[in-house]
């Protein structure tokens, strides 16, 4: 397929969903975390609000539940262990080229 | 990066059961596909990794659009494929609620519309490839596509639902959890970017990864020739 055709569906595409999603940013209360906007509208309904679309001086931060409830030492280790188990075993798949020579794992 | 944040108890209990019997039934048929099909075993690797990134990406609020966590769902869904990518929503919801991130009541609400992420946006990037699309666009617009599937089932469980102690008649709460949809969409737009470049980036370096080519047929890298 000609590629302005898939960049402009893409593009179009993109155009109505930043639309929808700035019309969503200012019904919903503005610059609000999603929690705090999820909570604020569903209990009293859409309240304009405005605000930076970035606020790169907030920084990226852990998700609240995990960062006020002192649950990080639980979070970073949840991340290494998934990582390790991850990177294991792409590892072990890669070297070893698949268990049965990357058959699937049972057949019908 | 749809995700329903609210507590424990904000769904009816009708709503909860209804919902979770809903999850259940689908990981359940999942299973069953597995079992019966079968899966490449270099998936299982690609689910691992996939989730814990999903898991980790999941936990972290970007100072954008206010305050929003990716899911990275749709790059789960195309690289793991749509039964082990379902099964990976299930997994980062469960480690998610055990941390206070998701209700665990919520579980399987959750768990449909995080799945429904992933299956649309690899059967959307398997039509799209198919009508000979570039990578870029094709995984870019796959998981845009499936990004939103998920915030519309995010918004239609909501609605259908209710939620407890909001005094907003179903109208205003359909039209605020229209609000939360549509900045779903505009997420959806970063996420599916993101997407779309890291897709890109696996098919010029190992395309079998991405089932560009057939595994077996890859051939080893040439290296520096003289």
């Amino acid at each position: 397929m000609q590629w302005w055709k898939q960049y402009g569906g893409l593009g179009a595409l993109f155009a109505a969903f930043l639309a929808a999603g700035y019309w969503g940013f200012t019904a919903t209360g503005g610059a609000l975390p999603w929690a705090k906007r999820s909570a604020r509208a569903l209990q009293r309904g859409v309240q304009e609000g405005g605000g930076a679309l970035v606020n790169v001086g907030r920084g990226i931060i852990v998700a609240g539940p995990i960062r006020k409830g002192g649950l990080m030492l639980e979070f970073g280790g949840l991340v290494v262990l998934l990582s390790m188990i991850g990177l294991g075993l792409y590892v072990y798949v890669d070297r070893y080229n698949g268990f049965d020579r990357d058959q699937p794992t049972q057949k019908p | 990066m749809a995700h329903i944040h609210l507590g424990e108890g904000s769904f009816p209990l009708w709503a909860v059961i209804v919902w979770t019997l809903l999850g259940l039934g689908l990981i359940s048929t999942i299973i069953y596909r597995i079992r019966k099909g079968g899966i490449e075993t270099h998936q299982i690797a690609l689910a691992g990794i996939g989730a814990a990134a999903s898991f980790a990406v999941f936990q972290l609020n970007i100072p954008v659009w206010g305050g929003i966590h990716m899911n990275l769902t749709g790059l789960v869904g195309i690289l793991a494929g749509p039964l082990l990518g379902a099964l990976i929503a299930l997994v980062v919801n469960i480690f998610s609620a055990a941390l206070g991130h998701g209700a665990v009541g919520l579980l399987g609400a959750n768990t449909l519309v995080n799945a429904s992420e992933a299956i649309v946006a690899y059967y959307m990037f398997k039509t799209l490839m198919g009508m000979d699309w570039d990578v870029f666009p094709a995984s870019t617009s796959a998981a845009t596509i499936g990004l939103s599937a998920g915030a519309f089932l995010m918004g239609a469980i909501i609605v259908i639902s209710g939620v407890n102690g909001s005094a907003l008649p179903r109208g205003d709460l359909a039209i605020a959890v229209g609000g939360l949809v549509g900045l779903n969409l505009g997420v959806a737009v970063i996420e599916g970017l993101l997407t779309g470049f890291i897709i890109n980036f696996l098919t010029s370096v190992r395309p079998d990864l991405v089932g560009m080519v057939d595994r077996d047929s890859t051939e080893e890298p040439a290296g520096v020739t003289g």
